[in-house]
């Protein structure tokens, strides 16, 4: 079957705070209008472009998350196509604060479910503060305790933007739970995400009830951690793997491997047993572990630790995961179309079911759906 | 004005859960919150890793050790209010109560290991077999494919931001990666998507009468969120890496210096109109600054100009000085920042609730608020098998003797020292730290 939102009609305003959510929405069977300025969503002035296609079509961020999707332009002015619009919108989705929606209360019927999603939410002090991936990481603690000691706080994988796609996954799944709600009720209601608190909810390291546990100022320690040994990223020949050696027989596993690799009879002494020793000698273990990363590539290493029981990942970069044997057996990796009609690869369905929901059509062009909602 | 149609979104849905740690558990609590019953089942064998970090409180006190997995703080960041059954799986008789549990419920979830899992004979087709309608969701490292690659390995944690590329991203262009020590990104993505692939798992099953297995790979799906920088890998070969706290959109953006130790203050300033607010506040910014392109070519030496200007403020003012004017900038905030944030404490971002052991405790609410069915939340988190006796009657029907039968042949244990009740030693303050919250003298 198609998926199991086939028939559900979502009206999308967003820019970057909402996307991930109605691409998702599209995904599992909605019918996502996004609703375009003249001169197109923001979304399509976001870097890197597609060097062979002119604006406003060569966003790579357009074209990934506006999969999926239709393009309805409409003049912010225009009332009477907004109205048209809107009135069988199951769900809105919008990123402003009311008082600055074109969206107003009579273009809506009480069973639409109108879901907003704005940087520190509806209510408090901060309502009207602006945001961005950075300043939301910021607010969330996480920033703070992110980075070498010698240099600023750095946020995590910056332009990837993870605080704003988890803001618009959580509001998803209020969405589908005002949907779900609306089985019972017929009608529909008012889904609120607070950026920050989306930020708040993955961060609970960095949050009040373990500082009030503990006490213990978070501090930023680089990319090694001094819960355990090895414990972090370490350089290996094309790169870093990230080890993390926690429980005796993880570490019994890695001195093993040491000493096999790298003729060292003295790692495997029974005194590095003991977690306690094996901090006090940090640097000295790292040192041994390093001469054993240093002569490997990523792939060994992680299949090898693997084999023998190791917590080892590689640190990947973007071509090494297009390149991952797994992804590749696993083909995970999908197509789609850019406005040029060139296919380039995009990651696939972010889940699989024994059910053929997923289904992507490529990212529309600006006002390619104009005449078929509003002719 | 209640009315029943205002009934939780979940209300009914009944939950087997068998998480640890992070992916599993924090979509539970997002169900349970809104109505689900969500039955986290829990072996003293191999327990739950949040049980066994316990509280710091407790770490010295030896009269304390077996409730001290009631205490760790991370519990009810993860469970608040599920439902605690102690089910030893690996026991035939621990099995067989599971199986009559899973066939009177609508939901499996699961973050064991696939082949953990299959090991359990807990696979979706053994689970399928007891329950056809059932919506299977798990979410192993690598998909429960065992033809695959990676299918035996193993990534948790800290192992898995590295693993999707996420470390890669973050640092500085000219340092290695600076990893993404404390907090576990790819695990909450995993849940949310967890639950978003519950709901409409639910939805599936209420257009056609049937089950679904859902396999959530955490290897793919957080590289779902790396889309733009796969395509443009693969249409010109670059290999999109860290840059700092830069952004690819504008300049500038960046984490400054205040005045004091460790004080720093993120500004995005990235559109024409924040820069130009920051500029006129600056005052002496060159002009070489003035274009758009300029200021990208040159964000490292306007960089420098700007962190010479905000190392003159107190980050707390300077942040509210510029969002009062209307650009995007925050205190790096530490998390006793946080603690006297008023603007998180309005907003009733902490939550108290009523524990069997600590008498109550304090949590991180939900991020998700809906206006008429608003979530609630029954307890902050379960002691260990404390529902066990309660679900294993009113679910099954069992009777007391067969339920202590099933304890004494270690099928399936219950609470410890349910008399021992332990405040945490800040419990007294609660209503001072977490305001809203009733003053304990007043209980």
């Amino acid at each position: 079957m198609a998926g199991p939102y086939e028939g559900i009609r979502v009206v999308d305003t967003t820019g970057l705070a909402g996307a991930y959510a109605t691409r998702l929405f599209a995904g599992l069977g909605a019918e996502v209008i996004r609703l375009e300025p003249p001169q197109g969503s923001p979304l399509r002035t976001l870097a890197p472009f597609a060097e062979s296609i002119a604006p406003p079509e060569n966003s790579l961020w357009w074209s990934y998350l506006g999969m999926g999707t239709r393009s309805v332009v409409i003049d912010p002015d225009d009332r009477d196509s907004l109205a048209k619009i809107l009135s069988d919108a199951d769900v809105v989705f919008e990123d402003r604060l009311p008082e600055h929606s074109p969206i107003t209360a009579e273009f809506l019927s009480g069973e639409t479910i109108r879901t907003t999603i704005v940087p520190f939410g509806l209510t408090g002090p901060k309502r009207s503060w602006k945001t961005s991936n950075l300043v939301a990481w910021a607010a969330s603690g996480v920033l703070y305790t992110t980075g070498f000691q010698d240099k600023p706080p750095i946020a995590p994988a910056g332009h990837v933007q993870l605080a704003l796609h988890a803001s618009a996954a959580s509001a998803l799944v209020g969405t589908l739970l005002a949907l779900r709600s609306k089985r019972k009720s017929g009608r529909g209601q008012e889904v609120e995400v607070s950026m920050h608190e989306a930020a708040l909810a993955i961060a609970p390291e960095t949050g009040v009830p373990i500082f009030l546990d503990d006490r213990v100022h978070r501090e930023r320690s680089g990319n090694r951690r001094d819960l355990g040994r090895p414990f972090g990223l370490y350089p290996c020949s094309d790169g870093f793997v990230s080890i993390i050696v926690l429980m005796p027989r993880h570490w019994a596993a890695m001195a093993q491997w040491v000493a096999e690799t790298t003729d060292n009879e003295t790692i495997v002494e029974e005194v590095f047993q003991d977690l306690a020793v094996r901090m006090e000698t940090k640097e000295l273990i790292d040192t041994w572990v390093e001469e054993l990363t240093l002569n490997h590539t990523r792939l060994e290493l992680f299949t090898e630790g693997q084999r023998r029981g190791i917590p080892i990942t590689p640190v990947n970069t973007v071509n090494a995961l297009v390149d991952d044997p797994h992804l590749k057996a696993a083909e995970y990796w999908s197509q789609t179309e850019l406005a040029d009609s060139s296919a380039v690869t995009v990651p696939g369905a972010p889940f699989r079911t024994n059910n053929d929901w997923w289904n992507m059509t490529p990212a529309p062009l600006l006002g390619q759906h104009t005449d078929f909602y509003l002719g | 004005m209640s009315e029943s149609t205002n009934d939780l979104p979940l209300e009914g849905i009944r939950v087997f859960e068998l998480g640890i740690a992070i992916a599993s558990p924090f979509c539970g609590k997002l169900m349970a919150h809104f109505g689900a019953d969500v039955i986290k089942i829990e072996s003293r064998v191999s327990p739950d890793v949040v049980r066994m970090l316990g509280s710091a409180w407790v770490r010295e006190r030896e009269d304390l050790a077996a409730v001290a997995p009631d205490t760790s703080p991370y519990v009810p960041e993860m469970n608040a209010s599920k439902r605690s059954v102690g089910l030893e799986l690996k026991t035939d008789a621990g099995r067989d109560a599971a199986l009559r549990l899973i066939a009177e419920c609508d939901v499996f979830l699961a973050n064991f290991g696939a082949r953990a899992l299959t090991d359990l004979g807990l696979d979706y087709e053994s689970v399928a077999a007891v329950n056809p309608k059932i919506i299977y969701v798990q979410l192993p490292g690598f998909g429960s494919d065992p033809e695959m690659p990676y299918y035996s390995f193993v990534a948790w944690g800290p192992n898995q931001a590295p693993l999707v590329g996420l470390d890669d991203f973050t640092g500085h262009a000219s340092d290695p990666p600076a990893g993404i020590a404390t907090v576990a990104p790819p695990d909450y993505m995993s849940a949310l998507h967890a639950a978003i692939a519950t709901l409409s798992g639910l939805e599936h099953r209420e257009l056609t009468g049937e089950g679904v297995h859902v396999d959530i790979s955490q290897f793919e799906t957080t590289l779902a969120l790396l889309g733009p920088f796969v395509m443009d890998y693969d249409l010109t070969g670059t290999v999109h890496s860290r840059i700092g706290n830069h952004s690819l959109w504008g300049a500038p953006q960046g984490v400054y210096p205040c005045l004091g130790h460790e004080r720093w203050v993120a500004i995005t300033a990235t559109d024409t109109q924040s820069w130009e607010i920051l500029s006129s506040l600056i005052g002496t910014v060159g002009e070489e600054f003035a274009d758009p392109d300029l200021r990208m070519d040159q964000r490292e030496a306007l960089d420098e100009q700007i962190a010479a200007w905000t190392s003159n403020f107190d980050a707390h003012d300077l942040a509210h000085r510029l969002q009062t004017l209307g650009v995007a900038a925050h205190v790096v905030a530490t998390n006793e920042d946080i603690l006297h944030d008023t603007h998180t404490m309005s907003r009733d971002w902490y939550q108290v609730a009523p524990h069997t052991r600590l008498g109550r405790d304090v949590f991180s609410g939900c991020a998700v608020k809906l206006s008429d069915t608003p979530g609630q939340w029954a307890n902050a988190g379960p002691s260990m098998g404390e529902h066990t006796r309660e679900v294993l009657k009113d679910v099954l029907g069992m009777s007391d003797d067969e339920i202590s039968d099933l304890v004494t042949a270690n099928g399936a244990f219950e609470q410890a020292e349910p008399e021992t009740r332990v405040p945490r030693p800040w419990n007294d303050w609660i209503h001072l730290l977490v305001p809203g919250v009733d003053d304990a003298r007043d209980l």
